[in-house]
């Protein structure tokens, strides 16, 4: 016995909320989201603005590895791309381009860039699968970092110690508060998920699983595995990168060190805790990633008394308490916390006649 | 020309190391099947071992003081009167610390095959023969919690450790230009090519070798042909933790000591995919074969071109040849 | 239809098909048959472009394809199943079937980013088509939201062949597909497949060890041993042959 599940068309079955729990949580979540713009603190907007610049580039890793099943450790160089492109491009385009028009210009021409550079970092992944292709990957990680840091390229990305980014100015409304780039960034991580589930109900995305669950029956089926392999590489790159662009917009500085593998990682690992392969993974292992070293902070500073010698633990217990989160959902849920949700989401459809 | 002959000496050297810490990657994911991310780390707690029981430890006041510095009558009597940086004076200071240095790599030895087994234990029994997905995801985690507990628990900054061998420089001519290598680094070569030997015969030759080729073939065949597949799982761990916490002990003789030392494993393990994962001898000849390519870049390019020769080297290899140099290309059975 | 002209194929020493020539004539089921290891399913890889053959050439209506890739080959319209069941496990029966219609959607990833417009109407359209020539046709309409681990196998297998189904394929290959299966299952599978020879028209070609099946469905016969091609005919004729006897029961005493 399904609750709220009777439908008389085929769109009705095809929608993306296709029973009233899914919408009312969707909904609700937009309504609480539209609040917290107005009322949050600072910090609140801080940490969602963190929030959901991962999570934009989450639903790119999700892409490849979560829909596609292709490991990339690498895709903070995509990131950096994103974001390096944004504002190398800002500084070229300064006076060709409208001010008031900058945003619409430069960020598509970023995203289009790192999503080039996302098919040349997948050529590997046609040749070679799984392992493989997580070290490729981390290899180009390393290498786009290395440039990004050599002197040679240092009057456009600033080298070592980084370069100051613009602030976005969408026909003349310049964003240079992190509210305003709160509600900017909260809309572009709302269409980035519309648009990733919105892939996955169609033909590209269903191609993109079939690859992950049996690659040569996918080509059976008259999907060519060139295509959509570098296809899913381009997208999740583009997504990465329009996460980087946000990146810049939102911070005053870039720093090479900022796109390393601890990026890549936290990519990777947000995805697992998450929920692989699933349209709100991402949402809640970006929810958990940011949240947990905030909550490590707070309590120990709580325990230590604000103790200033012990304030240097802080860094190597969230490290740590990083990794224990993506080894104990690898042990213990594989699927991630969008495994549980469903299960809570199956037990209030199904109430009151049966659980499971 | 001699220089060339002086940086590809000293690109053999740097390679003859990558084979021993890549050693440690082929033997877990020849047993395991999974390639193990985080075997930079397990290196670097090799390090730290070393500096924790051939430096810390003898510089405690319980200590016995021949530990810190073995100075017998004899030792301290043929120091008379040497001159600074002699090749005899080298030796002697090695034999004062060789009490040290024999504590130093036996503690890094045990301590490290204990932090394999645990490893072994609790993160990859439990998924032995589910997902090798899993598996090697966690030794992902595994970066983060390795690191930030060395940095926890060893808060020194870097130290002297004692070289494992005298560290006598060595001076000949060669095509009219002075060729000019350490002692120290030339002993650590010799190790890392001994040991290396010596694990390529044991999974040849032996009992325990034979049971982790059958195991690399076919775990449940293997299992149910009356191999422990457990046991081989613990002893490649063991294998690898231990051969890396030699690799660790020289690496911190080399490099000094330092939370970085884990990305060493980075570049092994983009050797090791280039040699082609289960060949040792492909991942023995990549290994040399990237230690001169560096030592060539830093000769040509300088030196920070050098640190990423190994990720260029694999991509094109990748590129090339999908399943490295050497390495066994799976028959897809459809 | 499909035709097969003098095909060799080899993996090292190993000789898997020698001079395997025959047609699948337009709109009949035409069966091949074989002791294991006679190189049935090498040949079904070789035909749909997994193994490339070291001689000999494949036609698809009059068309030479040996050289073309597997996806390719869908493209023109053919289809096959497996031996042992290729379904995406990951994901429902549904999504399963609406991959077999890939290749006739045209819908790409800017439109599908969108999905409103073009992609929802194409959407909205396979949807329909599957379900009303598919999923009712083969009658599994109450497991359509089921993901595929929790079916027994015999609806795995069904669900298998509606996803070749979805490709409206001119001809459909079909691996073994009542092996494993008890009789009532057999019989009901082989009705299927009868209808979808008389209802679409589409050449069927089939592997099977089932005699029974094979002899009652299949119009033309082809007998491969060892990589050899022993035998062709109709059904009377195969069984009647010394050789395709001698091959199934060891040489006469």
């Amino acid at each position: 016995m399904i609750n709220g599940n009777l439908k008389a068309s085929y769109a009705a079955d095809e929608r993306v909320l296709n029973n009233s729990y899914k919408q009312l949580f969707v909904y609700g979540m937009m309504a609480v989201l539209a609040c917290f713009a107005t009322f949050a603190n600072d910090y609140m907007i801080l940490i969602a603005c963190k929030m959901g610049i991962l999570l934009i580039a989450v639903v790119g890793v999700n892409i490849l590895t979560g829909y596609t099943g292709l490991i990339s450790l690498g895709h903070a160089a995509f990131v950096a791309i994103g974001a390096y492109g944004v504002t190398i491009l800002d500084n070229v385009l300064m006076g060709v381009v409208p001010e008031g028009l900058m945003f619409f210009v430069i960020v598509p021409l970023a995203v289009a860039i790192t999503a080039i550079i996302g098919i040349f970092v997948g050529l590997p992944s046609l040749r070679v699968k799984g392992l493989y292709l997580a070290v490729a990957t981390l290899a180009a990680n390393f290498i786009v970092i290395f440039l990004i840091e050599q002197d040679l390229f240092a009057p456009w990305t600033g080298g070592m110690v980084g370069v100051n980014t613009p602030s976005p100015n969408l026909l003349g409304w310049v964003l240079d508060t992190n509210r305003e780039m709160f509600i900017l960034i909260a809309i572009i991580a709302f269409a980035s998920l519309l648009a990733a589930q919105n892939l996955i109900r169609t033909r590209v995305g269903r191609a993109f699983i079939a690859i992950r669950d049996r690659d040569y029956s996918a080509e059976i089926l008259g999907i060519s595995l060139l295509r959509y392999k570098l296809t899913s590489f381009a997208l999740s790159a583009a997504f990465c990168g329009l996460a980087g662009a946000m990146f810049a917009y939102f911070y005053a500085r870039i720093l090479p060190e900022q796109f390393e593998l601890d990026l890549s990682l936290e990519l990777v690992a947000a995805l697992i805790v998450g929920g692989m392969g699933r349209t709100m993974g991402p949402v809640f292992g970006v929810i958990l990633i940011v949240m947990m070293p905030e909550v490590i902070k707070v309590v120990f500073a709580y325990f230590t008394g604000g103790d200033a010698s012990a304030a240097r633990y802080t860094a190597p217990l969230q490290e740590i308490a990083f990794g224990l989160l993506l080894v104990f959902f690898l042990l213990k849920e594989p699927l991630g916390i969008n495994q549980i949700t469903d299960r809570i989401l199956r037990a209030a459809n199904r109430w009151p006649f049966a659980r499971g | 020309m001699g220089q060339f002959v002086q940086f590809a000496i000293n690109g053999l050297m740097s390679g003859a190391i990558y084979a021993l810490i890549a050693v440690g990657i082929v033997s877990v994911f020849k047993a395991t099947k999974v390639v193990n991310f985080a075997h930079g780390y397990l290196i670097m707690f090799g390090a730290y071992f070393y500096y924790t029981f051939a430096v810390i430890i003898p510089g405690q006041e319980w200590a016995p003081a021949w530990l810190a510095s073995w100075e017998p009558a004899w030792l301290m009597e043929s120091r008379e009167g040497l001159p600074m940086f002699s090749p005899m004076g080298a030796v002697l200071d090695w034999a004062q610390n060789l009490p040290r240095i024999l504590f130093g790599i036996a503690g890094a030895l045990v301590a490290n095959a204990i932090v394999g087994r645990i490893i072994e234990r609790t993160l990859m029994r439990p998924l032995m023969g589910q997902s090798v997905f899993a598996m090697i995801m966690i030794t992902v985690g595994l970066i983060s919690i390795m690191s930030g507990a060395a940095s926890i628990i060893w808060t020194a900054d870097a130290d002297f450790v004692p070289h494992i061998a005298p560290n006598a420089p060595i001076r000949f001519e060669m095509f009219g230009t002075t060729i000019f290598l350490f002692g120290a680094d030339l002993v650590n070569m010799l190790i890392a090519l001994f040991i290396f030997a010596g694990i390529v015969l044991m999974v040849r030759y032996t009992k325990s070798g034979v049971a982790i080729r059958a195991t690399a073939e076919d775990q449940s065949t293997a299992y149910s042909m009356g191999i422990s597949v457990p046991k081989v799982f613990s002893r490649a761990w063991v294998l690898a933790s231990t051969t890396g916490a030699i690799a660790g002990a020289i690496l911190a003789t080399r490099n000094g000591i330092s939370p970085s030392l884990g990305l060493f494993g980075f570049s092994v393990l983009a050797i090791v995919l280039m040699g082609g994962l289960d060949s040792y001898i492909g991942v023995f000849l990549a290994a040399l074969a990237v230690g001169v390519m560096e030592a060539m870049t830093q000769w040509q390019l300088g030196g920070d071109w050098a640190e990423i020769v190994p990720y260029v080297a694999v991509l094109v290899v990748l590129l090339i040849r999908p399943h490295g140099l050497f390495g066994s290309k799976e028959v897809e059975r459809i | 239809m499909l035709k097969i002209e003098d095909l060799h194929l080899s993996f090292g020493g190993i000789k898997a098909l020698q001079g395997i020539s025959f047609e699948a004539r337009p709109g009949e089921i035409t069966g091949v048959i074989g002791p294991n290891g006679a190189g049935k399913t090498s040949l079904f890889n070789a035909i749909s472009g997994f193994y490339t053959p070291d001689r000999g050439t494949v036609y698809f209506e009059g068309r030479d394809i040996t050289g073309l890739s597997p996806d390719k080959r869908a493209e023109l319209g053919l289809a096959r199943t497996f031996q042992n069941i290729a379904l995406f496990r990951g994901m429902t029966v549904l999504d399963n079937i609406k991959l077999g219609g890939h290749t006739r959607l045209k819908t790409n990833v800017w439109q599908a980013l969108r999905y409103f417009g073009a992609a929802r109407r194409e959407e909205l359209e396979l949807r329909r088509d599957i379900e009303e020539r598919v999923i009712d046709f083969l009658e599994i309409d109450h497991i359509r939201k089921y993901p595929i681990t929790m079916l027994p196998y015999g609806l795995q297998k069904r669900v298998e062949l509606g996803r070749a189904l979805a490709m409206q394929p001119k001809v459909l290959m079909l691996d073994e597909p009542v092996a494993g299966m008890n009789r009532e299952e057999t019989a009901d599978m082989a009705r299927f497949i009868l209808d979808v020879q008389e209802q679409f028209g589409t050449t069927i070609l089939l592997v099977e060890h089932d005699m029974h099946m094979v002899m009652d469905i299949c119009s033309h016969i082809v007998v491969l041993n060892f990589g050899q091609q022993i035998a062709s005919g109709t059904p009377a004729e195969v069984s009647g042959n010394e050789d395709v006897i001698e091959a199934y029961l060891g040489a006469a005493a």
